[in-house]
């Protein structure tokens, strides 16, 4: 009874130094690194959102990058604190959750290449009451081909779900699937290997988010001048790529960023700017409130939003302050 | 072995005894601590301590709106298929396998060590790994049911073949019975409440199993409705397709406790 006792005496104990400790970095909380939550590893894709860590760092504002399991644990930890800022499009966690974070750079868009078997279909009709293969459900790759099946009114007979658009892609070589959607590097692989026997399927009009920053409101508002400096690295970074993608391959060794990448990833590094740049992955504006209208017109044809786009208030998913205050100060 | 050891010691596992405790409640109190339960879940929900935490009522509405819209009907379908298949499989070699290390040393020496390392092992860890030999299909999920529920199922088995009292099998001895009368009047009767015990757990390992497949793997059946509701951020239908489960899980394992009970434990009947 008495080691009981004691013992709950020390966890007593314990827990007090614990809420002392949170309280001592609350007060700090200014000076704190702005934490960016990734639900990834990083990669050659990162590149540039490191670059414009550094940067931002090099002005008086320290960022930290943390990587989660998946992009839904990365919503969970910005909602509650553990981290600044979020890499994603959480347009469906917005609208049913009603949680107060908000989208404030659009990082990258949607691109994807739908890949038919040139022996076997040749345009979006012959996809009537066909399988086709996608990454997961409620995955962008999904909402496209869903997007598509309305655009052209046919309707797939099945949609299957194999994660990895190198995955499918080899399952495409393979000849085990005839249909899918895949990745710009994936694309350029099938016509490498397949001597013309895969073709690419028109995608036109197609306006979407890949990948936006978001973070909590309070957030936005209490550190808005070190978000305005990021911002303001963001647009700066991703203008300089697009003049010059060989800037990343200098970059990334001046900064020594993602120094375990393997030597055949970093070859890759450039020609993938290169080629991201010319098919305007990523966009120089870092965003509009017609970009997000056209994100929950994208979503909703593919079932993952509910509303009709035209009525959708931007300002209900996306904080457009401190992007508008970062270009002003340009 | 002095005859009246059974009645001094305990025969139950702490489990089946807490579990034998809570049938002896009346029905009343069972339903109001489950009441208090989702009492206390729905005052969380409403206190929106979480933004992707909903409240019980709400949970229970889209419980029943995937019941309704047969998408839970047909999730469990795709379920219970590697369930089904991994648990008989491991049923049946499980058992034969337990009782073989029982019988025969050199079994034992050759398999035990096996059941040993598939227990501890952390399994979540081991799935990915299959993936790499057996694909993202059936084969992989039914192996992950198999390498969880097995290793209980056969250990269980095992042990309970060891500790039939010796006093039995000198019994059979002197009426001079045959080893294969021993085993199968003796030794596997006497074994048979332990080894059912064994499976109970196992299948309780087998849900674990199958989800955590449907998680790891390729989501399908109630892996999906997880994982799909989650990623478009419907977290009622996420909890519910959770909760459905896990009472799924705790009905089946509750039903065979009281299926052994009537079976083997005459001593507990009408307690």
């Amino acid at each position: 009874m008495k080691i009981e006792r004691r013992g709950m005496m020390r966890l007593a104990g314990a827990a007090m130094a614990a809420t002392m400790a949170i309280s001592g970095t609350m007060a700090v909380a200014q000076d704190e690194p702005l934490k960016v939550a990734l639900g990834d590893i990083a990669s050659v894709e990162s590149l540039n959102l490191l670059i414009a860590m550094e940067r931002a760092g090099e002005r008086g504002v320290p960022m930290e990058m943390t990587f989660f399991n998946s992009e839904d644990v990365a919503v969970q930890a910005v909602l509650s604190g553990e981290a600044h800022i979020g890499v994603g499009a959480p347009y469906a966690f917005i609208q049913n959750s009603e949680a107060p974070i908000r989208m404030f750079y659009r990082m990258s868009t949607l691109l994807f290449f739908p890949v038919v078997n040139s022996e076997v279909y040749s345009d979006w009709a012959d996809l009537d009451g066909q399988e086709i293969t996608v990454h997961s459900r409620g995955s962008g790759t999904e909402a496209l081909m869903r997007l598509m099946e309305q655009v052209h009114d046919i309707e797939y007979a099945n949609i299957s779900y194999v994660p990895g658009s190198e995955v499918r892609a080899g399952a495409m070589l393979q000849g085990t699937i005839n249909a899918s959607i895949v990745d710009a590097a994936n694309f350029r692989l099938l016509q490498e290997q397949g001597g013309g026997k895969f073709m690419r399927l028109p995608l036109d009009g197609v306006n979407a988010t890949d990948e936006a920053l978001y973070a909590n409101q309070n957030v936005l508002t209490e550190r808005s001048e070190d978000m305005q400096v990021f911002v303001e690295e963001l647009l700066r970074t991703w203008n300089d790529i697009a003049e010059n993608p060989a800037i990343v391959g200098e970059l990334r060794e001046q900064y020594n960023l993602l120094p375990d990448l393997p030597a055949d990833l970093v070859a890759e590094a450039v020609p993938y700017y290169t080629e991201a740049d010319e098919n305007g992955i990523y966009p120089l504006d870092g965003g509009a409130p017609q970009d997000a209208r056209d994100d929950i017109a994208f979503l909703s044809a593919a079932g993952q939003v509910s509303g009709n786009p035209d009525e959708v208030d931007p300002a209900d998913y996306w904080d457009f302050s401190v992007l508008e205050a970062a270009k002003a100060a340009n | 072995m002095p005859a009246d050891q059974t009645a001094h010691s305990p025969v139950a596992g702490v489990t089946s005894r807490w579990i034998s405790a809570v049938s002896d409640v009346p029905a009343i109190w069972k339903i109001l601590s489950l009441a208090i339960l989702f009492a206390a879940w729905e005052i969380g929900g409403r206190t929106n301590f979480n933004w992707a935490f909903p409240t019980f009522l709400e949970t229970m509405a889209a419980l029943w709106e995937m019941i309704a819209d047969g998408s839970m009907g047909a999730a469990y379908l795709r379920t219970l298929e590697p369930l089904v298949i991994g648990l008989v499989i491991s049923l049946v070699i499980g058992v034969s396998a337990g009782v073989a290390m029982g019988l025969r040393k050199d079994a034992e020496w050759l398999t035990l060590p096996i059941f040993i390392t598939m227990q501890a092992a952390p399994m979540a860890a081991l799935i990915p790994l299959i993936t790499f030999v057996y694909g993202i299909g059936l084969t992989s999920k039914v192996l992950a049911v198999v390498m969880l529920s097995m290793p209980v199922i056969a250990i269980n088995s095992y042990k309970a073949v060891r500790n039939v009292p010796q006093s039995l099998v000198h019994m059979c001895h002197s009426f001079m019975g045959s080893r294969r009368q021993q085993i199968l009047t003796v030794i596997l009767p006497a074994a048979s409440p332990m080894m059912f015990a064994g499976i109970r757990l196992g299948i309780a390992e087998g849900f674990s199993g199958v989800v955590l497949a449907e998680l790891l793997i390729t989501p399908t059946g109630i892996g999906d409705l997880i994982t799909f509701n989650r990623s478009i951020a419907k977290f009622p239908h996420m909890y519910a397709a959770i909760f459905s489960i896990v009472a799924l899980a705790v009905i089946t394992v509750s039903l065979l406790h009281r299926l052994e009970v009537t079976l083997f434990r005459p001593e507990k009947r009408g307690a």
